[in-house]
């Protein structure tokens, strides 16, 4: 997903020490803050989670691709294979991002064939990649 | 020369008579126009006014004078909308594209990101949400200043055109690949909804948080006109009861009221019928074009050099909560939910 935390906290920064012209320096900048002050909470979320939620994903991609390979080609077989051992978030990513190519036609693929089963599988998969990679706001009273 | 002494310049060509700015202050949130709020004093009278400036980078590319043409379709027509003032798509001597508009003091709009963002009122204020939407889509769009720009669609081309559109923004600016979009674009592609039952003219925006009510229950105006366009009705309606604008309240539209008061309140305003089925296929289809506006912002953020955080949270937060939307509303029409 994009952008990525490292991206994020360095727009922090530039936020911050950017000169800003004398008509932003009140409500505006004020309202800057507080969506830096944002990025950086949620920012601290994906410090704390965004490694599991990702080798959870990938090992669930590669898990679908690879019993799919009967029926679709040993293409997805291949794709399945190999295993997470550098844990950063940058290389992460680029793991998903093949698996998610990959992911996504093997599904197309399925729905095409009118496969209800991998399709539904699919689908529930999706919820839950969803669901890991949730970032939580507290509750911000707008009144 | 500051953003004042621009301003001061144009204006006071614009009237003819010495114009002078005061109390210029840029406003936070949105990030497709930069937006000003400044009085002019002018022939002894002084004007309280707005300024919607073109940034160098954009949440979303839109048309500076379809939004203007589109505050002039409704201004003083029962909408509550800021009188449009000078639109000077070449920028002139902001140098930017530009447009003014009159200012409505004293209203407050609810952030996204807040919880019960209308207390006491939201009843109040849902009840006028979506009477006033109604209203905007009883008006017949034949002769309305936004068709000197906006192109009607044929009633069963609606959903295409839009498709197609936001189809072609993710996949213009999608950086990581996105399984839980393209599925739905998919599933959208092989069950097309009805015809549109009118064409109307569609805010596009039209939200929580695009408005302005005085805290006493009554909304003062209707904002960001920004992505409007003639289409499907619905479109609009679907929009403003997508779950990430309710404020974190599954069971309250908008965060102000029960869904099926909301749509019977629309139905009642604007004449037109909201089909279930339709309006589930551009329920569906809004989700997909959030995830297109987010997709855009990442690449924006990006592009700009990382400096704009309301494009930062855009592409990154608000991208995750669709997401989820998208992924539920997919099992649940597989039944999995």
């Amino acid at each position: 997903m994009t952008p990525t935390v490292p991206e994020l906290l360095m727009g922090n920064f530039l936020c911050m020490i950017e000169p800003l012209p004398p008509e932003a320096m009140g409500e505006f900048m004020a309202g800057r803050v507080g969506v830096c002050a944002m990025i950086s909470l949620l920012a601290a979320q994906e410090a704390e989670r965004g490694i599991e939620a990702r080798l959870w994903e990938n090992s669930a991609i590669r898990a679908v691709l690879s019993k799919s390979a009967i029926d679709y080609g040993e293409r997805f077989r291949e794709a399945s294979k190999g295993h997470d051992s550098d844990f950063s978030l940058g290389t992460l990513d680029r793991a998903n991002a093949a698996l998610r190519r990959h992911l996504i036609a093997l599904h197309e693929m399925a729905e095409n064939k009118a496969d209800t089963k991998l399709h539904q599988e699919i689908i529930a998969l999706y919820v839950k990649m969803a669901e890991a990679r949730r970032l939580d706001l507290p509750p911000m009273p707008g009144s | 020369m500051s953003l004042a002494e621009q301003l001061e310049t144009y204006l006071t060509r614009l009237w003819g008579a010495p114009a002078r700015v005061e109390g210029l202050s840029r406003i936070p949130g949105g990030a497709s126009r930069e937006t000003y709020r400044f009085d002019a004093q002018v022939n002894g009278e002084t004007k309280g006014l707005i300024l919607r400036r073109d940034p160098a980078g954009s949440l979303i590319d839109t048309d500076r004078r379809l939004e203007f043409l589109a505050y002039r379709s409704f201004h003083g027509r029962g909408v509550p909308v800021p009188e449009p003032v000078a639109l000077e798509e070449q920028g002139a001597e902001l140098e930017r594209p530009f447009f003014i508009m009159g200012r409505i003091d004293g209203g407050k709009a609810a952030s996204p990101f807040t919880v019960v963002p209308y207390g006491e009122h939201a009843q109040a204020l849902g009840e006028q949400f979506f009477s006033i939407l109604g209203a905007i889509h009883a008006a017949d769009a034949a002769g309305l200043p936004i068709t000197e720009v906006a192109e009607a669609p044929a009633p069963d081309a609606c959903w295409s055109r839009e498709l197609d559109y936001w189809e072609g923004v993710i996949d213009a600016d999608e950086q990581h690949p996105q399984p839980i979009v393209r599925a739905a674009i998919r599933r959208l592609r092989r069950e097309p909804p009805a015809p549109a039952q009118a064409i109307r003219v569609v805010h596009g925006d039209y939200r929580s948080g695009n408005f302005l009510h005085d805290e006493k229950g009554q909304i003062t105006a209707i904002l960001d006109w920004e992505m409007a366009h003639l289409g499907d009705p619905l479109e609009d309606l679907g929009w403003a009861i997508d779950p990430l604008w309710a404020h974190f309240e599954p069971g309250r539209v908008g965060g102000m009221m029960d869904r099926a008061e909301a749509i019977s309140l629309w139905e009642r305003s604007s004449g037109l019928k909201a089909d279930p089925q339709a309006l589930a296929w551009w329920e569906l289809f809004n989700a997909v074009k959030g995830m297109g506006i987010w997709i855009s912002a990442a690449r924006e953020f990006r592009d700009g050099g990382f400096k704009d955080p309301v494009l930062g949270i855009s592409g990154w937060y608000t991208a995750r909560r669709h997401d989820q939307i998208i992924a539920g509303r997919l099992a649940a029409l597989e039944g999995l939910a």
